[in-house]
């Protein structure tokens, strides 16, 4: 279980709290019931002290403590109440003390005395070894002839205890029943609530730049996840617009840059033709021509970008052997490798059967070799490789060339980027070649990775599904 | 010769109609749909040159409208969009050829001249240019009589320039015509090329005949302007 999910830390906390609260309230409770049967045992001792005191100490003579006492006996009968009586006078000379009770609950000869004569009613508590405690509550009273008693009548707190104990064994018993309940309910509780969390989540994931159209699904609860979907689709409906505003720029500026581009063409193509212009000047044309046409080749690489951004590439899409297109494309660049004295070594075996727009994966080899050409110093190899690898088709290009520094590397598929401008910018492109593959290789359902070691050289390999497998996920 | 240009760029459709000029063909240049429709109504024209992006009337519209009436004359789209399904699209249409912005005008040169030919186009089989002969049927190359040995590519790249001596080829249109699309940007490979043919084609002789224009192309033979 991930301790870290919401539900997980709602339910944690929702159990924590009802604890706490539970125990607080059964520890109150708890505390709040035993003072109150203290006091009220206390009370009725109390009151049966002072019933003693007014009838019949205070009628009774030093001489009738005999009478008093059977009469205490009698009356009260402690032993078979397992109730303790004692009667002594204000100097502790014991007068009379019941016997031992029928329970054997308490020892009477063992009680202390209170240890100063208490000015009027006075309770207290005798606590004994082996736990319950004797409540006694005691009064003074003064005798016909003046003689001072002290009448203490007490009782075992074992009937307290008991309902104490009986109460105890409840809350221990019930308070964990009572939180378990409430976790499972609260468990299930969350879950309903978060379920449509998990269903957007799911789907939000699924949503990349190619299916902005799709919307989370929007649950009519009216609380507040309903307001986050609500509020997350019309993030989306923003995205895409965001999207197809500057998909739709891209096409529409690319789209403009095309007539006037052909007219500086032809009228400068035309101007340097005319060989009645002095040599420097046709030089000059030249130049300008030559950056014309950079800015056109731009502009048509920014055009094929924005036609494969809108998914037109999959408008050609035939089965073909990629092993054999990379062996006659790298058959056909061959003389540009020889020409800067590089190597081109091609290791294909044929049967690589892949599905896709021939002409632009074919693009895709002629950008990595040239750019694997351009990178590797004279008397260096590339090495362009396919091969089946499970369920798909690797195309791998290696060079031993100058390579790519680690903090390019992840932005090397990004448009316009070059890894030192001064070195591209001689080598000529404007750093589109390999957006172009990346391009490509996403609307083929294809990744490229790129491997580099500065100084030792850069490994570029793309991965597309088989034609079987493509087919059959289609 | 005559032939209508439908294009709404003013500076573009009078640099097409000089160019065609130069190539004397008597042009008429209309700037919209509109008029486009109506002269092409109106005359007989031996060609047709439609921009796909027209006002008042769209150039889709004047290709649909010009073969509902008739009719066998060739048509030659200009267009800045170059999507695949646009292309099948305008040759189901009726349009006989397709030229994407920006274009080479020796592109447009050549495409007007193929489409007045129309049919099979009859072809030398032997292309000569001064004392250098290239049969098409053998695929042999002599110059001065010497046989010169060539790869296939080279061989492609040079038929392709005695073709047409005198004119000056874009390396862009050398890559689409002796190459492929997906060669498209990678124009230092004609170089390479014309370097490797010209150290068997030149190197050996005094006349020097494959011509560098920078910023502009390769070509064989002297300029035919002027």
């Amino acid at each position: 279980m991930n301790t870290r999910s919401l539900s997980f830390r709602l339910v944690a906390w929702y159990a924590g709290v009802l604890t706490v609260v539970f125990v607080l309230l059964g520890s109150l409770t708890f505390l709040f019931l035993r003072h109150y049967l203290e006091a009220n045992l206390l009370d009725i001792q109390a009151r049966r002290a002072r019933q003693i005191a007014d009838t019949l100490v205070a009628h009774a003579r030093r001489d009738s403590e005999d009478a008093m006492r059977s009469q205490v006996e009698n009356l009260y009968s402690p032993e078979v109440n397992d109730r303790f009586i004692r009667i002594t006078r204000a100097d502790d000379a014991l007068v009379y003390a019941s016997g031992a009770p029928k329970d054997g609950g308490f020892d009477p000869s063992q009680v202390p005395l209170p240890a100063a004569v208490p000015a009027g009613d006075s309770p207290r508590t005798v606590r004994r070894a082996g736990g319950g405690g004797l409540l006694i509550a005691s009064v003074t009273a003064t005798a016909a002839d003046g003689t001072r008693y002290r009448v203490e009548v007490g009782t075992s707190g074992v009937a307290a205890a008991d309902t104490l104990t009986q109460v105890l064994v409840m809350l221990a018993v019930g308070l964990p029943v009572a939180v378990a309940v409430a976790v499972a309910g609260g468990f299930v509780l969350v879950r309903r609530a978060l379920e449509p969390v998990e269903r957007i989540t799911a789907k939000a994931e699924a949503i990349t730049q190619h299916n902005l159209s799709e919307r989370l699904p929007v649950v009519n609860s009216g609380d507040e996840i309903e307001r986050l979907s609500l509020a997350l689709n019309h993030m989306i409906a923003r995205l895409e617009e965001a999207m197809r505003g500057s998909k739709q720029f891209v096409a529409d500026a690319s789209h403009e840059l095309r007539t006037p581009l052909t007219v500086m063409r032809g009228e400068l193509e035309s101007l340097a033709q005319d060989s009645q212009l002095g040599r420097e000047t046709r030089e000059t044309l030249g130049s300008v021509l030559e950056e014309v046409e950079r800015l056109g080749e731009i502009v048509e690489s920014l055009f094929a970008l924005s036609r494969l951004d809108a998914g037109e590439a999959n408008a050609e899409w035939v089965r073909f052997d990629l092993a054999e297109l990379a062996a006659t494309t790298a058959e056909q660049m061959s003389l540009l490798a020889e020409d800067k004295h590089v190597s081109v070594d091609c290791d294909s075996t044929p049967g690589v059967t892949v599905e896709g727009d021939r002409a632009r994966l074919k693009q895709v080899i002629v950008n990595l070799l040239d750019n694997a050409i351009k990178y590797t110093p004279s008397g260096g190899r590339v090495r362009l490789s396919v091969r089946r690898e499970g369920r798909f088709a690797l195309l791998d290009v290696a060079d031993d060339g100058i390579g790519i520094p680690a903090e390019a590397l992840p932005h090397v598929f990004k448009r316009f980027f070059r890894v030192d401008t001064s070195r591209s910018r001689e080598q000529g492109g404007a750093g589109l070649g390999l957006a172009i593959v990346k391009s490509i290789c996403s609307a083929h359902g294809a990744e490229v990775e790129v491997l580099s070691t500065p100084g030792r050289g850069s490994r570029f390999r793309v991965r597309q599904p088989l034609a079987g497998e493509s087919a059959a996920a289609g | 010769m005559r032939l209508l240009l439908v294009e709404d760029e003013k500076k573009l459709s009078d640099l097409v109609a000089r160019a065609l000029r130069a190539e004397r063909y008597a042009v008429d240049v209309a700037d919209d749909g509109q008029r486009g429709w109506e002269l092409a109504d109106s005359y007989n024209y031996d060609l047709i040159i439609l921009d796909l992006m027209l006002p008042a009337l769209s150039g889709e519209e004047v290709l649909r409208r010009i073969r509902r009436k008739n009719q066998q004359v060739p048509i030659l789209i200009l267009t800045a969009r170059d999507a695949t399904e646009d292309k099948v699209h305008n040759f189901e249409a009726g349009a006989d050829d397709y030229l994407t912005k920006p274009f080479a005008f020796a592109e447009l040169i050549m495409r007007v001249k193929a489409l007045l030919r129309r049919g099979p186009v009859t072809r030398a089989s032997v292309l000569r240019v001064a004392d250098l002969e290239v049969d098409r049927f053998s695929q042999q190359v002599r110059r001065g009589g010497r046989r010169i040995e060539l790869t296939p590519k080279e061989y492609a790249l040079l038929e392709y320039l005695a073709a047409n001596p005198g004119r000056v080829f874009s390396r862009t249109m050398i890559i689409e015509h002796v190459w492929d699309q997906s060669f498209e940007g990678l124009t230092n490979i004609v170089d390479v090329y014309v370097r490797h043919l010209r150290s068997k084609v030149d190197d050996p002789f005094p006349v020097k005949l494959i011509r560098t224009v920078r910023g502009v192309g390769y070509g064989l033979g002297e300029s035919s302007e002027r």
